[in-house]
């Protein structure tokens, strides 16, 4: 089949307006083949002078995340026909995003990996060991190998929305790496590092779920859902104290008085009714609201009424909570 | 067409915009609705953060009452889809699961059966309603009118829960519903990612200028509003947004319309009956276009 | 002339390597990786199968070590075989201990499961991500003893004076700034060639950079005829259906539905070694009797659940590159190019005849596998032998410490190679495109220097290869760029790359014999009298010359081979 390819292409040799341009390619593949076949087509017998990174073609070293058609993927990993859906249609193959391009589609990774570094990237062991292997259950070794079936392609960074504005967050990647030492049994340092993920800046509270990287990750490691793991495990372990656990909790209250959601007392119940200069910073916004008629005033009343079912509802908290207890004990 | 009706919470308390115009519009389009009062809150995805089980209780109760109306579920909020559809892909995968779940539920008389339906409003239009019969309804062609599509993040993501197999233009019904009333839609950066509502509170700075930047890169595309099917995106894109602009210290300006308000709009509804009045950013603009579409 | 110098330089950064660097640095070396990869993106980590050690208390060292001496077809010597056999279990502890997460046993204790060649189940796992899981933890630690790593630096040549190895000349990607790299001692660990071969289950990356750079450097690359052909990968790409497939119990059928391994080998059946499976299934597929050029390999009977948990990745696998959902239907797979046996001649130290250049891994021939690999040995002989190399070039470091610069002229004739190519890339002229090149000798290689051999076809394969090498000559570049410059890269590789084959072809068409991997129709028996030795090839500028030496054996006499 024709596939049509529209490649950005970066030089850094280039001088000034040079650098960027875009790349077009046709060319003449059979239909199985993946984009970064066609790439190797396009670089084999087309344009020796394209750039980028490749290995193992089977969707293990982690070498060929690109942007392709906007979003990051896997490109031994994502076939022409899954793009392709008339004929003729372009493919835009672009570098990840939020990494600095060195040339094509090479991107400079060294962001990525000092975030490994930044979730202290390997296990601590109780001292002194097991004189054997250590003593564990297939289900807890099991459940480790999804965490650790991320194979480092970057789709995720290139793609989370956190990282575009704010430089800090430890992003998707490092996250589920730090999943993978919080969720080992053989850790020994397990609350020390919940609370570092959650004291520190850009840590698990900053994700904003917005399953972007569940999304993109081409080994379905669903990094986001290892980050809420951590969440939740660090308000067990008794050390999430912040805004995004307080939020938690007022959330959770509310739906257990009233059915519903108690949007007028979840900010102030979030950021901490002692925390006055927070509580200011979000007057105008408030006042904002009250006057465009979006602050339902009565809500706030204590006599708010909750749904009919209330009763049900409570009860299924007091089970699930009870259920939680006996399984924790 | 009936549906049981989950309007969210956020319809019946920050944004009753929402659901006055809901209300409306459905009744103009001939769609039923029949409201689900006693429904309870999904959980948003932060009772599923510390409580999973307990997200899924609460979630088949919903889908339950609704079997028990007799109809699909339709509801109005990407972030209810997101977390509805979640939930019943556990609950339709595993059946022991399930059977536990229900064992719950039977004291109130409840009890969820795999493959309820459950839409949002969005996908309802274009795949029950139909966009042509939609085209019919309008009386007000929104020519001129140049709308930016926000999604928020649920409906769109992980999309293997979210039927987009059988249905792979869901990611796109938003422009095909903005130009079915005859207004324009505007393609910009950051119509399919996170509006930065759930870390409003945690982290103010990254929540408002993620609504800021995306706001801002719609306005640069020649945004004149932006529509949404979610109020928890309309809350930080409206209500926020002049705190947004602040931050990214930049004029943005941009009225945030809910989906039915676009709709109502364009079929002819008044607009003090959509509530247009009750927005943080004033919609005076959008509405003068629309009249002077009329007009034209 | 800025020079980098460190005690121990690992080339590579696989499994191998990095155990090797390990062991270097908690043996107070100063060390430092050179590679052209990021470690986590080493071919390491596409093994998929597992590790192997005796474990269980009926199982024993010793007959893991008699049965990799059987399935290496007598090559293997037999003290390296003990060693590798004695020192696993202590290794794959400490992996665990390090953090490995092996799949397990009721009572918490490490899982096996069956191997082809293997008397006993004895192969460790986890799922089929094996090379993968070990490969991150491995790195982990390099992490957390904060060894130096050279990423993305291309290495050219080893650099050589007064017959002693100094140090390494080395591309980095992101300049193209030829660099001296200077070391007292130098662990290759490039692993494979299997790139030779089109198709192969290996990497892109699998060019044979490491034994074409010692081979240059005047080590011998010792049985390089002995290519291992996978009886399990896909059709198009050829990429690996784990062995661990056939460990669960997964049938291979031929077009018939027939389980015909029955035949060929009737105790084992699906788990002979693989030389037996690959040659049963080209005979199968050569007699009529595959499916579209492949046999099949079902694996339907073990169940969605067994398949998710133990065979996950193969299921994507085989689903994105070969439409083909595991669970529901078999898929088609072929015997393909995948391990060399052959490599750089070690001691059982890792130490080449070359005074500083140790060898590990699969660019390392100590030889454990002799003839024929058996599955889960290759991951195995990283870790032994990869320790063993890091201790030894460690202590060599330490004895040696040479505080001499290196000579001004060590960049010269790397310099004047790649100046040339950069000419000819501004010039736009020449003949072939590295493809080209490299697609004549993959094919060549794979119907040539495949699975049957015969004294025409080999005769045939070496004329090819020194027309190739002509043509390489003038190879086309057309990248003119310094960074990142994949094109100059490709055509650096394929030099090695035809180096290596020479000898392949050269130490195949001399060995007029049988033995394991190595089948010549001409000669179909096994000729222990003639032919039990190992072959060495030196480079000379006429090609390979080949010599021979003897195999050490130790309690195992060679017998009649059958499974």
């Amino acid at each position: 089949m024709k596939v049509r390819l529209k490649v950005k292409r970066h030089d850094p040799e280039a001088h000034g307006g040079q650098a960027s341009r875009y790349s077009d390619y046709t060319i003449d593949v059979p239909e199985h083949i993946t984009i970064l076949d066609a790439l190797l087509e396009v670089r084999d017998y087309h344009d020796g002078s394209l750039a980028f990174r490749y290995s193992c073609r089977s969707a293990i070293c982690g070498s060929c995340g690109m942007r392709v058609d906007g979003r990051g993927r896997l490109t031994c990993k994502t076939k022409v026909t899954d793009l392709v859906k008339t004929e003729g249609q372009e493919i835009l193959v672009e570098p990840m995003g939020n990494m600095p391009v060195i040339k094509d589609l090479v991107t400079d990774m060294e962001m990525y990996w000092s975030k490994m570094d930044q979730v202290t990237p390997w296990l601590q062991p109780a001292d002194p060991g097991p004189e054997r292997e250590n003593l564990v259950s297939h289900e807890a070794m099991l459940d480790l190998a999804q965490t650790m079936g991320c194979i480092h392609c970057g789709v995720c960074v290139s793609d989370c929305p956190v990282l575009e504005i704010d430089k800090s967050f430890i992003a998707p990647a490092a996250l589920a790496k730090a999943h993978r030492f919080v969720d080992d049994p053989r850790d020994a340092k397990t609350k020390e590092r919940l609370e570092e993920l959650s004291a520190v800046k850009g840590g698990i509270w900053d994700c904003t779920r917005c399953n972007m990287c569940v999304e993109v990750c081409p080994k379905d490691v669903r990094p986001m859902d290892r980050i809420m793991q951590l969440r939740e495990l660090a308000v067990k372990a008794g050390v999430a104290s912040g805004t995004g656990a307080r939020h938690g909790e007022a959330f959770v209250d509310s739906v257990q008085r009233l059915g519903r959601l108690d949007e007028m007392r979840l900010l102030p119940a979030s950021v901490g009714l002692w925390n006055a200069p927070r509580l200011l910073s979000e007057m105008p916004g408030a006042l904002r609201m009250l006057r465009a008629g979006k602050l339902p005033w009565n809500h706030a009343l204590p006599w708010r009424k909750p749904i009919a079912g209330i009763k049900h509802v409570r009860r299924l908290f007091d089970r699930a909570r009870r259920e939680k207890k006996e399984a924790s004990s | 067409m009936k549906y049981a009706f989950w309007p969210g919470c956020v319809s019946k308390g920050a944004c009753p915009e929402l659901y006055d115009s809901m209300i409306l519009t459905c009744a103009k389009l001939g769609i039923e609705l029949e409201e689900m009062y006693d429904g309870n809150c999904t959980g948003a995805g932060v009772i599923s953060e510390h409580e999973p089980k307990l997200a899924d209780l609460l979630n088949a109760r919903n889908f339950a009452i609704a079997q028990k109306m007799g109809h699909d579920l339709v509801n109005i909020c990407s972030t209810c889809q997101g977390v509805q559809s979640m939930v019943q892909e556990k609950l339709d995968r595993d059946e022991e699961y399930r059977a536990e779940i229900n064992a719950q539920l039977a004291e109130e008389g409840l009890e969820y059966k795999p493959g309820l339906v459950i839409k949002n409003f969005m996908w309802v239009l274009v795949e029950d309603y139909g966009l042509d019969k939609l085209k019919e309804k309008v009386v007000r062609k929104l020519d001129g009118l140049n709308c930016g599509p926000f999604y928020g993040c649920y409906i769109l993501r992980p999309s293997r829960i979210l039927g987009m197999e059988e249905h792979p233009e869901r990611d796109h019904y938003l422009e095909q519903i903005i130009e079915a009333v005859g207004a324009t839609a505007v393609q910009y950066e950051g119509q399919d990612k996170c509006c930065g509502f759930p870390i409003l509170t945690n982290n103010r700075k990254n929540s408002l200028t993620q609504a800021g930047t995306h706001i801002g890169s719609a306005k640069d595309q020649g945004a004149d509003c932006l529509v949404t099917p979610c109020p928890l995106c309309h809350l930080n894109l409206d209500a926020q947004q002049p705190s947004a602009a602040e931050v990214i210290q930049r004029e943005l300006n941009v009225p945030i319309i809910h989906l039915p308000q676009l709709l109502g709009l364009a079929i002819g509804i008044d607009d003090k009956l959509l509530r247009m009045n009750r927005h943080v950013v004033g919609t005076q603009a959008v509405l003068d276009k629309v009249m002077a579409a009329v007009e034209a | 002339m800025t020079v980098i110098k460190h005690d121990v330089l690992v080339i590579g950064a696989g499994l191998a390597g990095m155990r090797a660097a390990i062991e270097a640095a908690r043996n107070g070396a100063d060390v430092a990786m050179v590679t052209k990869l990021h470690p986590m993106r080493s071919h390491s980590g596409a093994a998929q199968g597992g590790i192997n050690a005796a474990l269980d208390e009926e199982d024993s060292w010793e007959a893991h070590a008699f049965d990799t001496v059987k399935g290496s077809d007598y090559l293997a010597d037999q003290d390296a075989a003990e060693i590798l056999a004695r020192e696993a279990a202590d290794n794959i502890i400490e992996l665990e201990r390090m953090g490995t997460a092996f799949s397990r046993q009721e009572n918490g204790r490490i899982q096996q499961r069956p191997f082809g060649g293997a008397g006993f189940a004895r192969t460790c796992f986890i799922g089929d991500i094996t090379g993968q899981a070990i490969l991150h933890v491995i790195y982990e630690q390099i992490l957390k003893l904060g060894v130096t790593v050279y990423e993305e630096y291309y290495c050219t040549s080893l650099i050589v004076e007064d017959g002693v190895a100094r140090g390494v000349v080395a591309l980095p990607m992101m300049t193209g700034n030829l660099t001296p790299v200077q070391g007292s001692a130098i662990v290759m660990a490039t692993g494979g060639l299997g790139r030779v071969y089109s198709p192969t289950s290996n990497a892109l990356a699998c060019t044979g950079d490491g034994m074409a750079i010692a081979y240059r450097a005047g080590a011998p690359l010792q049985d390089m005829e002995f290519m291992q052909f996978h009886p399990t990968t896909l059709k198009d790409s050829g990429v690996l259906m784990t062995e661990g497939a056939r460990g669960e119990g997964g049938y291979l059928l031929n077009k018939d539905g027939e389980r015909f391994m029955e035949k060929y080998a009737p105790n084992k059946i699906e788990l002979a070694s693989r030389d037996v499976v690959s040659r049963a299934e080209q005979t199968e597929i050569d007699e009529g009797r595959g499916v579209d050029g492949c046999v099949l390999l079902d694996v339907r009977h073990l169940g969605e659940e067994k398949i998710n948990e133990r065979l996950g990745q193969i299921r994507d696998l085989a689903k994105d590159l070969a439409n083909t959902d595991i669970v529901y239907e078999p898929v088609k797979v072929r015997p393909g190019a995948h391990y060399a046996m052959g490599g750089i001649k070690t001691d059982v130290h890792g130490a080449s005849p070359v005074p500083g250049l140790f060898a590990a891994g699969e660019c390392a021939n100590v030889s454990v596998h002799g003839a024929n690999r058996l599955g889960g040995n290759s991951l195995l002989e990283t870790i032994v032998f990869g320790r063993r190399a890091g201790e030894a070039a460690a202590r060599y470091a330490k004895e040696h410490a040479s505080p001499q610069p290196l000579s001004e002229s060590v960049l010269q004739r790397d310099q004047a190679l790649m100046s040339s190519l950069m000419e000819r890339s501004h010039r736009g002229d020449g003949g072939d495109r590295p493809a080209v090149i490299r697609g004549e000798l993959g094919e060549m290689m794979h119907h040539q220097v495949g699975i049957f051999r015969s004294r025409e076809g080999l005769a045939s394969a070496l004329e090819k290869v020194r027309e190739l090498e002509k043509r390489y000559q003038s190879v086309r570049l057309e990248d003119t760029g310094k960074v990142f410059n994949m094109d100059l890269i490709t055509v650096h590789e394929l030099g090695f790359m035809l180096d290596i084959a020479h000898t392949m072809i050269s130490g195949a068409l001399a060995r007029e014999e049988s033995r394991g991997a190595h089948t010549r129709r001409d000669f179909p028996e096994r000729d222990d009298e003639h032919w039990l030795k190992h072959t060495l090839a030196y480079d000379t500028p006429e090609g390979p010359r080949l010599e021979y030496g003897p195999v050490t054996i130790t309690n195992w006499q060679p017998e009649v081979r059958t499974y």
